[in-house]
């Protein structure tokens, strides 16, 4: 394909102001729509992962013997 | 002494539709809000298109009708909204009688307490944009088909968000979908009466999507709230 | 209860095996969707020829119409999914209606614009009340409607079987809507456009019509498997199999 060709088929016949917002309007709706689960997903396991970690150490402070801290702070009010 | 204690149908529809009137009688300020927002609406078309009588005339019904539904759905998230705080609408999902007919009356007594004050100042509204008094009847007869309508209708929307905390914005993004077809036959009967053309036809089709409403719209009201409110 | 489904089906409906498999699904069916896509959008942009009336302008039509088969056919499967959550309560069908949803939003919101673009060098204006551009709006507005509702409630699970019951009133409700509009139409006597008029189709433009109706379809697959993989872990956050994941990935 040489140049001339490429800036016809970019001009679209004279209607590239309606053709290719109209591709672009399609491709970024769905790469957004394609990425944001994604993300989503990422962020779900990280907020997890934290919620296990304060877990495990609110478990190891309570079997550890403190006075002031171990009665009644087993497992905390789990989030939904 | 079964008859005391189990009290038949009738009286059990009755009871719920005098106690939601007289709650509604003691709010009567209330009541009067839906009329007094139409009433600065229909206000504003003059001052927003000019004075003009022949394009008021031209817009009077369906700015009339617009209005009235959106006084429609100022009162709509209201519904419920104490019944649900104070517990009663538990108490009506637990009692012997059927869901769907007790939301039946409770759609009913709304639409007694908030669109028949619209329908009566709905000729006043009509005059002020001067709609010719021919159409008058038709208004009205599109009115009593249509308000209705929107109240069951809403009355289905209302109950899916008894759950939920705030549904004002919610509840008309959900009806909007939902009247359309409303609107159109009803603002179809106007315009039609306007141009000395017979209205009868989408009055009719008005009448029978209200017989149809009247049926359906209590059963998936009952249904809508078990879903709701089941935790 | 489940005798009659089969018995994969209802393995399937186990949220860990559904992740797994929807897992395995999903970089086959985006590898597939960007193959196809990409297949279709030569033919259409490339290969079929210039329309003998509307000159390159209909090269929209490769876009729009396969989204607007998308926005109805995902309405479809929202609406079968919310019918099979309500009735037997199943925790999987309730996520897929509720991920479906933003999906189908997006290809509504797709057509919507790229009609809209079409329709300015078409018909001289970016919008007119049809009964088909009317109908697709208030789809719009439905699926709006249907995950607003879903976001609403802090328990998501009623949001679901509640959002679910507002879909299956959609589904009754978007016939009314169209006929009514063509009926409000014929009224006003308005616009008598023709969207697609019974003009003849040239065969070059056909196939890749219709390889990106399967591109778009296989896209949706993906995206949904993706969605559902999302909600299944948000669900589920307190089941072992998701700590399990959790913990794997923090390894990897």
């Amino acid at each position: 394909m040489n140049a001339a060709s490429l800036q016809s088929f970019l001009a679209m016949g004279g209607y590239a102001v309606y053709v290719w917002p109209a591709y672009g309007v399609f491709f970024i709706v769905l790469l957004i729509d394609w990425l944001a689960p994604q993300f989503r997903r990422r962020r779900l396991l990280r907020e997890l992962r934290a919620r296990m970690a304060r877990q495990g150490a609110r478990k190891e402070r309570a079997s550890s013997p403190s006075p002031l801290r171990g009665e009644g702070w087993g497992e905390g009010p789990r989030l939904p | 002494m079964l008859d005391t204690r189990r009290p038949g149908l009738v009286h059990a529809c009755m009871a719920v539709l005098r106690r939601d009137l007289t709650l509604a009688w003691r709010q009567r300020g209330d009541m009067m809000l839906p009329v007094l927002y139409a009433l600065i609406v229909t206000s504003l078309f003059p001052f927003a298109l000019g004075p003009e009588s022949a394009l008021l005339r031209r817009i009077a019904g369906g700015a009339v009708l617009v209005t009235v539904l959106l006084a429609m759905l100022l009162a709509l998230d209201a519904m419920f909204r104490s019944d649900i705080e104070d517990g009663s609408l538990e108490q009506l999902m637990l009692a012997p009688q059927p869901l769907a007919l007790m939301m039946g009356m409770k759609i009913l007594a709304h639409w007694l307490a908030t669109a028949l004050p619209l329908i009566v100042i709905a000729p006043l509204l009509a005059g002020m944009l001067h709609l010719p008094g021919a159409v008058m009847p038709v208004l009205l007869a599109a009115l009593l088909l249509a308000t209705p309508l929107l109240s069951l209708l809403g009355g289905i929307l209302v109950a899916l968000t008894a759950g939920t905390r705030r549904s004002g914005m919610l509840l008309a993004l959900m009806l909007l979908p939902l009247c359309v077809p409303v609107v159109i036959f009803a603002a179809g009967a106007l315009a039609a009466a306007q141009e000395g053309l017979p209205w009868i036809a989408p009055i009719a089709w008005l009448g029978a999507a209200l017989v149809l409403a009247v049926v359906l719209a209590p059963l998936a009201c009952a249904a809508a709230l078990r879903i709701a409110l089941d935790s | 209860m489940a005798n009659w489904i089969p018995l994969w089906l209802h393995k399937l409906s186990s949220p860990p095996v559904f992740y797994r498999f929807a897992g395995v699904l999903r970089p086959w069916a985006i590898a597939l969707a960007v193959l196809l896509g990409l297949v279709a959008l030569y033919g259409g942009l490339v290969l079929a020829p210039p329309d003998y009336q509307q000159g390159d302008d209909y090269r929209i039509i490769f876009i729009h119409v396969p989204s607007a088969w998308m926005s109805l056919f995902i309405y479809g499967v929202m609406g079968v999914a919310a019918f099979i959550a309500l009735v037997w309560r199943i925790k999987l069908a309730e996520v897929v209606a509720m991920a479906s949803a933003p999906i189908g939003a997006a290809f509504t919101f797709i057509t919507l614009v790229t009609g809209s673009l079409w329709g300015v060098r078409m018909w001289g204006t970016w919008w007119t009340w049809d009964a088909r551009l009317t109908s697709e709006l208030v789809l719009l507005f439905l699926y709006l409607g249907v995950i607003a509702l879903y976001h609403s409630f802090e328990d998501r699970r009623q949001g679901a079987r509640t959002a679910a019951f507002l879909a299956l009133i959609g589904i009754v409700n978007v016939p009314i809507v169209h006929f009514s509009v063509v009926w409000w139409n014929t009224l006003h006597q308005g616009s008598t456009i023709k969207l697609l008029g019974p003009s003849t189709i040239a065969p070059g433009m056909v196939w890749p019509l219709l390889t990106m109706m399967v591109a778009t379809k296989l896209y949706y697959v993906a995206s949904l498997c993706s969605r559902a993989r999302a909600d299944l872990l948000a669900l589920e956050s307190g089941k072992d199999w998701v700590r399990q994941i959790a913990e794997n990935e923090v390894r990897g």
